[in-house]
């Protein structure tokens, strides 16, 4: 009995209703995507959280020792689902998605997650020796670079490197000497030209196109230009719920999966998009928070990630259909349709949450 | 102790730089909200006005709605443009008020703008709403000098589906209503296009896809200063088919007016008795339908209204139905825009059921017109000969039961031509029996009984050709003998179509193939003639073959002549020049008891309407080489032989003549 009242004191609220807050905000946004109708989206969008609800809490109820000794297997099985994606995978343009049955599966979503436990239990496995001396990064570039390789020749531009950007915010919090940062970023300043000669035309065409959105107005710059319309046009209170004229009249393109940022804003407005906006800064705030309450360094640095990595994902997504950032297809954590992404997130949350219960735990209890 | 240093510096190096990687987001979420602010607040005006220009520049053109004609291009179905006025909701602050201004200037009942405005509560406001379509010209010039003031306000040219014949073909054409939720649900893409008429029966629904047409539409795309940089898409509406139909109007009008006056005495409406009546008699008042011009008087002087029934004809090489007539009716013009209430229960709640088309879902027991497929089945069963004779008593005794003759005192010995030109029951009730029901269904079923046809047309009914397996599935109970007598003279679980009965017909007067009905012809009018004879029997032979010998279809050919030209043939006052070959139908709707048997029939003519017995009438002609079939219904309107036989003969000359084919 007391043990079930600790454990219901010691989870992280704050965490689990924000979550359901945007899962309930993001089925109403399907609802309203699909014309105000539950099929095809709404309705598939509930059957997931419940399926990532379950997820949650497995993960969470397993014991912290768990999550530390699954790490690498993890990262190993999801690079090894990347190299296989080429064979095995659909997709138009580019493979990503593996079809399970009814599903698609997109490998690049949970790898990003992978790699961040995965770096946690290496760079928390160093003493401050090695933490200092530049052979005990090699393994750090291997796990990050081979995985980062594999989503950017898919040709995933994005993912890949919300994927790149995620593990570096884990080794910069692992304290990572000042002078290997300043060497690193110099050495990809150098690499930009390179790769950009590497980039495939639609790519390129994307970064240009952000620079100069009205060059392009029935590519990538509609979307962007519709998507500003929309927005602008909600104000500040918004159309009203199943009342946007942008959306409902497929002006809008993607409202179900990456701009449904851009719904929510035409029909609820800056009030609507500033609660979503708060909702995940109340998500972010206690992940991180729960980083720092953490005693090992194991789960000090998964929190960082994963915080990081829905910081990531909100940022690019928000920046995206503001016209802030190139478009490269970012999804909205558990607003957006996508499966993939949505159950990665659930996953994620779950490890927070098993953190969370044991913050207590010494880096010394995993060995 | 050094070790214990440097773990705490490290973890002070890890918490700085969680801090800081934090205070980043924090910058960035910054960013965002401060970018979300100049979207949607500082700069909204400015959008506002492009999403307004969006909606408008996005303007749908409807495609006018293919017409149907008959096989020398009359219109049956038709468009007239019309305008519409159209709001806005979006635009528009208080839409009660709106309507009220407007409908000072238009007529506007109070229950239209309650569901005007019941249809802006339902739907997203940035949708048009139809005001009032079908603006008479006063109305639009009234409008046209207040609209720079009137807010939310346009008029939109549409179209408006006209059936300029009226009731006399609504069967066939079928009617079109607007769009409803339903059909909506199914087609998203409706709901921008309100003006639509979708078909809900006949022709109109039955080609659907193609009389509909494609929608065009124009979209202006603008920059984001709102200057129009390029016309997106522009697609020309691109109307919808027309349809040819294999009818023929003039005899269809013909047919339905013969079918009308039945044999009686056709009093126009107009005269002062026929209102007193009106008044008084509240039966006739019910049965007498919208529109109707004539009532009846029959023999006692009576007024009663028109005869309720069908009339098929069908071409017996190509299966073309010339003639599909079914009473009474209604006027499908009614449909076209909203139906009123009051209307659309006077329609449903009419005890004559005006909006059951007759000829395709009326079911009826086929009598002794079904005694073709039970000769048939009998011959190609070799349990009977066409020499073979049976003494008729008037009754036939069963399993300790009764069947009644028709002619109570008996025909005497009986062989088979004169049982089809008597209409012997006893002679079919002892075939049936040796035959089997099983083999008779089989025959049914060649000559086109118990399906539904080819015409594809909604609410068509299969009908009811019984066998053993059927009654055991439907009824769980196993065939008895009994039934098989009874059905021996097409009653009983028997039940038929107008239509499937003139295929019966046109069947045996082929012979050789299985033609089926067909109502839409792919080409134009007719051109030539020659053309048309050339075409008729190209088509007879895509047909499969009928698969019963010629000598079985030889004899039932010379049976059903005996019926028109026999000395005692039942249809013998009713030939035609041209020669045809028919048989006559009288079916029971009630089951005359054993008491009233002993106290004598009553008239038929004194019985209430409803349990008089149905005429039936089928016929090909001529008969020395036929062209047509045609079956007659009349329903409560007494024997075959003096209800429905005359109509068919007139009907039937009226179509030869057409032709410029006489004896």
């Amino acid at each position: 009995m007391l043990g079930i009242l600790q454990l219901l004191y010691r989870l992280p609220w704050l965490l689990l209703i924000s979550a359901a807050a945007l899962v309930v905000i993001g089925t109403l946004a399907l609802y309203s995507a699909s014309e105000g109708a539950w099929s095809p989206w709404a309705e598939r969008q509930m059957l997931r959280a419940a399926i990532g609800t379950m997820l949650l809490i497995v993960v969470a109820m397993m014991p912290t020792p768990w999550l530390h000794r699954l790490s690498y297997w993890g990262l190993a099985v999801a690079v090894l689902i990347l190299i296989a994606l080429p064979f095995v995978g659909t997709g138009t343009g580019a493979t990503r998605w593996i079809e399970l049955g009814p599903f698609n599966f997109q490998p690049s979503e949970p790898a990003k997650l992978a790699v961040i436990i995965g770096l946690a239990r290496y760079l928390s496995g160093q003493t401050p020796e090695q933490v200092q001396s530049l052979i005990s990064y090699l393994p750090v570039m291997l796990m990050l670079g081979v995985p980062f390789g594999l989503v950017l020749i898919q040709p995933d531009l994005g993912t890949s490197f919300m994927l790149l950007m995620g593990g570096l915010a884990v080794v910069f919090a692992a304290g990572v000497p000042r002078r290997f940062l300043v060497t690193g970023a110099l050495a990809a300043a150098a690499a930009a030209p390179i790769l950009w000669s590497q980039l495939y035309d639609y790519q390129k065409a994307r970064i240009m196109t952000f620079l100069n959105p009205e060059a392009d107005v029935l590519g990538a710059g509609y979307q962007i230009t519709q998507s500003k319309i929309a927005l602008g046009s909600g104000g500040l209170f918004g159309k009203g719920f199943l009342q946007g004229s942008q959306s409902q009249l497929n002006y809008l393109p993607e409202k179900q999966t990456d701009f449904v940022f851009t719904m929510i804003g035409e029909e609820f407005g800056f009030v609507g998009n500033l609660t979503v906006l708060l909702i995940y800064f109340a998500i972010l705030a206690s992940v991180a928070l729960t980083g720092l309450r953490c005693q090992h360094r194991f789960g000090r640095l998964v929190c960082m990630g994963i915080s990081f990595m829905l910081f990531l994902y909100i940022f690019v997504n928000v920046g995206m259909v503001t016209g802030l950032l190139p478009v490269v297809g970012a999804p909205l954590p558990l607003i957006s349709y996508g499966g993939t992404a949505m159950l990665t997130v659930f996953l994620a949350l779950g490890v927070v949450v098993n953190i969370a219960l044991h913050t207590k735990m010494q880096d010394s209890d995993f060995y | 102790m050094k070790k214990r240093k440097e773990q705490k510096e490290l973890s002070t190096i890890m918490t700085r730089r969680m801090l800081m990687l934090g205070a980043g987001q924090g910058v960035l979420g910054a960013l965002l909200v401060g970018r979300l602010y100049q979207l949607q607040i500082a700069q909204s005006e400015g959008y506002r006005r492009l999403s307004d220009n969006n909606q408008f520049d996005r303007r749908l053109v409807l495609a006018p709605r293919g017409r149907i004609l008959d096989r020398k291009g009359r219109l049956l179905a038709g468009n007239s443009e019309v305008f519409e006025l159209r709001m806005l909701p979006s635009r528009i602050s208080n839409h009660q008020a709106w309507l009220k201004r407007v409908s000072r200037l238009i007529t506007l009942k109070p229950e239209n703008i309650e569901t005007i405005l019941e249809k802006i509560a339902e739907q997203p406001k940035f949708l048009e709403v139809t005001v009032k379509s079908n603006l008479t010209q006063r109305e639009l010039s009234r409008l046209a000098v207040l609209s720079p003031v009137l807010e939310g306000a346009s008029f939109q040219k549409s179209y408006k589906r006209i059936y300029p014949q009226g009731w006399m073909t609504a069967h066939v054409t079928g009617y079109v209503s607007p769009v409803n939720k339903r059909d909506i649900d199914g087609e998203p893409d409706l709901r921008y296009l309100p003006e639509t008429r979708i078909g809900r029966t006949g022709i109109e629904h039955n080609m659907e896809p193609d009389l509909r047409g494609l929608f065009g539409f124009e979209r202006v795309e603008v920059n984001a200063r709102g200057k129009p940089v390029r016309v997106l898409r522009d697609q020309q509406a691109n109307p919808g088919e027309d349809a040819y139909l294999s009818l023929d109007a003039k005899a269809q009008f013909f047919a339905t007016d013969r079918l009308r006056r039945g044999r009686w005495q056709a009093v126009p409406v107009q005269m002062p008795e026929v209102q007193e009546a009106l008044l008084k008699n509240k039966e006739l008042r019910a049965h007498v339908s919208m529109g109707d011009d004539l009532v009846l008087k029959d023999e006692k002087g009576r007024l009663i209204p028109p005869e309720s029934g069908s009339v098929v004809v069908m071409d017996i090489e190509t299966g073309e139905i010339k003639v599909m007539v079914s009473t009474p009716s209604f006027d499908p013009n009614l449909f076209s825009n909203r139906l009123s209430v009051r209307d659309w229960q006077r329609m449903n709640e009419h005890p004559r059921t005006p909006l059951l088309n007759r000829a395709i879902s009326g079911l009826y027991p086929p009598g002794s017109t079904f005694k073709m497929v039970v000769l048939a089945a009998a011959l190609e069963a070799g349990v009977i000969s066409q020499k073979t004779r049976i003494d008729c008593s008037g009754a036939f005794e069963f399993g300790g039961q009764n069947f009644h003759c028709w002619l109570e005192r008996g025909h005497g010995l009986v062989n088979a031509e004169q049982s089809i030109e008597r209409s012997c029951d006893v002679y079919f009730y002892q075939i049936a029996l040796k035959t089997g029901i099983n083999r008779i269904h089989d025959m049914a079923r060649r000559l086109g009984l118990g399906d539904v046809s080819a015409l594809g047309l909604i609410s068509e009914k299969e009908g009811i050709i019984p066998n053993r397996d059927w009654k055991l599935e439907k009824r769980g109970v196993v065939w008895t003998p009994g039934e098989t007598v009874v059905a021996g003279i097409g009653q009983g679980f028997v039940l038929t179509t107008p239509l499937q009965l003139a295929l019966m017909t046109a069947r045996i007067a082929n012979g050789r193939s299985a033609i089926t009905p067909s109502l839409v012809t792919q080409q134009s009018p007719e051109r030539s003639p020659e053309r048309r004879t050339e075409k008729r029997t190209e088509k007879s032979a895509v047909f499969p073959p009928l698969d019963v010998s010629p000598d079985i279809i030889r004899f039932l050919h010379k049976s059903m002549r005996k019926v028109m030209a026999g000395g005692l043939g039942t249809a013998r006052k009713h030939d035609i020049e041209q020669g045809m070959a028919g048989k006559t139908g009288t079916v029971q709707v009630k089951r005359i008891t054993k008491e009233q048997r002993e106290k004598g029939i009553i008239d038929n003519i004194d019985r209430p309407w409803k349990e008089r017995d149905h005429a039936l009438f089928v016929a090909f002609a001529p008969y020395e080489k036929p062209r047509y079939a045609i079956s007659v219904i009349v329903e409560h309107g007494g024997s075959g032989s003096s209800a429905a036989a005359p109509i068919a003969r007139d009907i039937m000359d009226f179509m030869l003549k057409s032709d410029g084919i006489s004896a």
